[in-house]
């Protein structure tokens, strides 16, 4: 299979905090791919740092051959990878169509063009019935909906995405799921940090585990939870004692 | 239906602006309504940075006068027509947002407002030293050549009028043109969340330098057009703090990041201006002053997205017999 995304042992500190450290892992083309871990683990800026938000100290990204280091965010979107963040970050003062078309003005500036690519976008997460609604107006949930339409709108080949199921509850965790694994169908490759283990080890078929800035454990779901660093740092003792996971464990 | 409907108010309107100096002959009145559609067109220029993609900016005072001065230099030491000192203006006014843009655009929110102010202020300090070429602090008037249509003089006072309207309608186009294209979308985007835009593949650095210099060619065009109308130009007039605050005061007002928010406010708040001054100026110096901030502060206490909803929403009630929401205006696929 070929490596859709490369990290060779990036690392980042904000002054005397090394929120990244020597982190390595690599993601197959088409594969989906979960980086788990306690808070403050460097999850989000290992995002931040595939992404161009934060530049690495030191260390390679390699998306599909090409390196990221030193690009800017936009830059990084045009070569195919798209991201969401932690909290939703919808542009209020638009309307679901066009929040979804500013993404999709990536590929054509035509506004018809743009339009229509909008509109496939928002029918696939299953938002068409609120196009015209200003997204300011949302729930927790279609908002998340909302910015994966706008980062699918960019035609990504490898999505990447924050903690979309916080806040979320059993049902429309189910729903996300359910639309993470229609993505993954697809063909596109994704990246997905996450705290709800049930939707991890549904979604995920190689997991990365972070602590304290550093990669502990990676390995099949079935690895990772009978892993007993993952346990003691992250998943709790509880899980040592169940075959199966439940529900989230946090 | 709803097209043809707006098309119609639009010819009605078109109609009455350009028959007014027709009907309407008094010159205070002709010199309000220029002053209105000035300060609209530099409303308008304003709004597409400062309403669409929210960078307050409080320094477009620096692209008036430079629009000013270039044509004044031009007409006077190369006896340049205005006609194409308003162009150069325009070139000149765009050429300094670059260096100005690279700073400022560092900055976010309230410092870059402040910077922004810091760039007019430099800009007045070297025009007053400009003696030599520029006529330092004193300035200088335009020479005066009689009715001379090609340099940009009239002796009727409409023809200053034709002018700035066909200025306004000039910056209208380009912000409904802007506003339609990706441009607009990619505008609203940045003014909303930035980095959530750049996530997206937005080039935020380069959009709103790209606005800036639209925004700072049209104010530059409005300064050569003001010191024609004037026949005067000296660096406190062209760089005058007030206009900066104009420009942000009368889109804010009326309606900030929409197409008509600039004329509305321009309309409502001159009109104000000029009925206090008759009204308490010669009687009770300085109480008009004070009755305009009251009611300044009220309109934006009362509708702080602006005057302009509060005409849609009355257009809607009655024509439409819709409900009427209060709200910031929403961009639409």
């Amino acid at each position: 299979m070929a490596e859709a995304l490369i990290i060779r042992n990036i690392s980042k500190r904000f002054g005397g905090l090394r929120a990244v450290q020597d982190l390595d892992f690599s993601v197959g083309e088409g594969e989906t791919v979960a980086l788990i871990g306690p808070n403050g683990a460097g999850k989000t800026t290992s995002f931040n740092l595939i992404t161009g938000f934060h530049r690495p100290d030191s260390g390679s990204v390699l998306a599909f051959g090409r390196e990221l280091v030193g690009l800017r965010p936009h830059d990084v979107c045009t070569h195919g990878l798209a991201r969401t963040f932690q909290v939703a970050r919808p542009f209020g003062r638009m309307t679901v169509l066009a929040n979804v078309m500013t993404g999709a003005f990536l590929r054509s500036r035509k506004p018809e063009i743009a339009r229509e690519r909008a509109r496939e976008t928002i029918d696939f997460v299953g938002l068409s019935a609120k196009e015209h609604t200003a997204a300011r107006d949302l729930t927790t949930i279609d908002q998340r909906r909302l910015e994966m339409a706008r980062a699918l709108a960019t035609n990504p080949r490898l999505l990447l995405l924050d903690e979309v199921m916080a806040g979320l509850n059993p049902a429309e965790i189910d729903q996300a799921v359910a639309l993470i694994g229609k993505l993954s169908k697809s063909g596109l490759t994704i990246v997905i940090v996450e705290h709800v283990m049930r939707a991890i080890m549904a979604v995920a078929r190689h997991i990365v585990v972070l602590d304290h800035g550093q990669k502990i454990a990676e390995g099949t779901p079935k690895d990772v939870v009978a892993n007993q660093d993952v346990i003691r740092a992250y998943l709790g003792t509880g899980y040592a004692h169940v075959a199966t996971p439940g529900d989230g464990a946090c | 239906m709803r097209l043809r409907r707006g098309t119609l108010w639009l010819g009605g309107l078109i109609v009455i602006v350009l028959a007014l100096p027709l009907i309407v002959t008094s010159h205070f009145a002709i010199d309000i309504f220029i002053r209105v559609l000035l300060f609209a067109f530099i409303g308008v220029a304003w709004n597409l940075m400062g309403g669409y993609a929210k960078q307050l900016s409080l320094g477009h005072a620096a692209y008036f006068g430079l629009g000013a001065y270039t044509s004044t230099i031009l007409l006077i030491r190369f006896d340049v027509s205005p006609w194409i000192g308003m162009l150069a203006g325009g070139i000149v006014a765009t050429l300094a947002s670059l260096p100005i843009g690279a700073l400022c655009f560092r900055l976010r929110g309230p410092y870059f407002a402040i910077s922004t102010i810091a760039t007019a202020q430099v800009l007045m300090l070297l025009f007053l030293k400009f003696r030599d070429f520029a006529w330092g602090a004193e300035g200088t008037t335009m020479p005066n050549l009689g009715n001379a249509p090609l340099m940009m003089q009239f002796d009727a006072k409409s023809a200053y009028y034709y002018i700035a309207l066909g200025m306004l309608a000039l910056g209208l186009v380009i912000t409904y043109a802007i506003e339609r294209s990706w441009m607009g979308y990619y505008l609203v985007a940045v003014g909303e969340d930035e980095d959530a835009a750049e996530a997206i593949g937005v080039n935020a650095m380069r959009i709103k330098r790209q606005i800036y210099m639209i925004s700072a060619f049209l104010t530059g065009m409005a300064g050569t057009f003001y010191v024609q109308y004037i026949y005067f130009i000296d660096p406190q007039t062209a760089f005058s703090f007030n206009i900066s605050v104009e420009a942000a005061l009368v889109s804010i007002v009326g309606g900030i990041g929409t197409l008509w928010g600039p004329v509305v406010g321009t309309v409502l708040l001159e009109a104000t201006s000029a009925l206090l001054q008759s009204w308490f100026g010669s009687s009770h110096g300085g109480v008009q002053l004070t009755v305009y901030s009251l009611i300044l502060i009220t309109v934006i206490l009362w509708r702080p997205s602006g005057l302009l909803g509060v005409f849609t929403d009355a257009y809607e009630r009655v024509v439409h017999a819709g409900r009427a929401h209060a709200r910031e205006p929403t961009l639409d696929g």
